[in-house]
């Protein structure tokens, strides 16, 4: 006779925004640091096509903190392409991510150092669902998207 | 103003921004970054820097206020 174990599932509801020429899934986040104190509300844009988490240099610049600030977080420096740009990173290790009241966790994210446009937005990557363990769900046809996490 | 309150309203911020892009591009804000509270836009500029030293001198922090390119209509940004 076979055992069934439930799991319960949760969805977070995603927004589905227009912006720069198409339907955008979106989702409100909070980047936390402690050292240097980072609490920064953003709104991401998921994309499956990004294998990483990437804050937009407009976003990091509403922390204000400097290039030197970044430059002393502890983390790899390393480089990232987007649409044909080079972009020098740091990866910052352990950064706080909380999704409203549904989860907390924490993710290694890269901040641009140089190279980056202003008008780049943050993106929540591949790194982001596989860590938060999520099924992403997303009809722009029925303006429809969520993320679904066990309970 | 406690951070709930204000993630809350960075939260109506931002949705009001991106549903409202249109009536910021008649308001003559295409190409240039605007910070938007309680729906309404407070700053503006084509460099980020001045729009967040803006911020600054109205008392405002940025962290808590949502900031967002205004590109103009038919652009296409590919990531």
């Amino acid at each position: 006779m076979g055992m069934f174990f439930y799991c319960k599932m949760v969805r977070i509801p995603v927004d589905i925004l227009y912006f720069a020429g198409g339907w955008r899934p979106m989702l409100s986040i909070i980047l936390r640091y402690p050292d240097p104190k980072i609490f920064l509300p953003i709104k991401g844009i998921i994309d499956t096509g990004s294998p990483t988490t990437l804050i937009g240099l407009s976003d990091m610049m509403r922390m204000r903190l400097s290039k030197i600030q970044i430059k002393k977080i502890l983390g790899s420096h390393g480089e990232v392409n987007i649409g044909g740009g080079k972009v020098e990173t740091i990866k910052v290790e352990g950064m706080g991510l909380k999704i409203g009241n549904f989860l907390e966790t924490d993710l290694d994210v890269q901040f641009p150092l140089s190279g980056e446009n202003p008008k780049q937005p943050s993106l929540l990557g591949v790194d982001f669902l596989e860590k938060i363990k999520a099924n992403f769900y997303f009809n722009p046809s029925k303006k429809e998207s969520y993320l679904e996490i066990e309970d | 103003m406690e951070q709930a309150q204000l993630l809350q309203r960075f939260e109506r911020d931002s949705s009001w921004f991106y549903k409202n892009i249109d009536k910021l591009r008649k308001q003559g804000y295409t190409e240039q970054f605007v910070a938007i509270k309680n729906a309404k836009p407070i700053a503006a500029d084509k460099d980020i820097d001045i729009v967040i030293r803006k911020l600054d001198k109205e008392g405002e922090n940025p962290s808590f206020v949502f900031i967002e390119f205004v590109h103009p209509d038919g652009y296409v940004l590919l990531l």
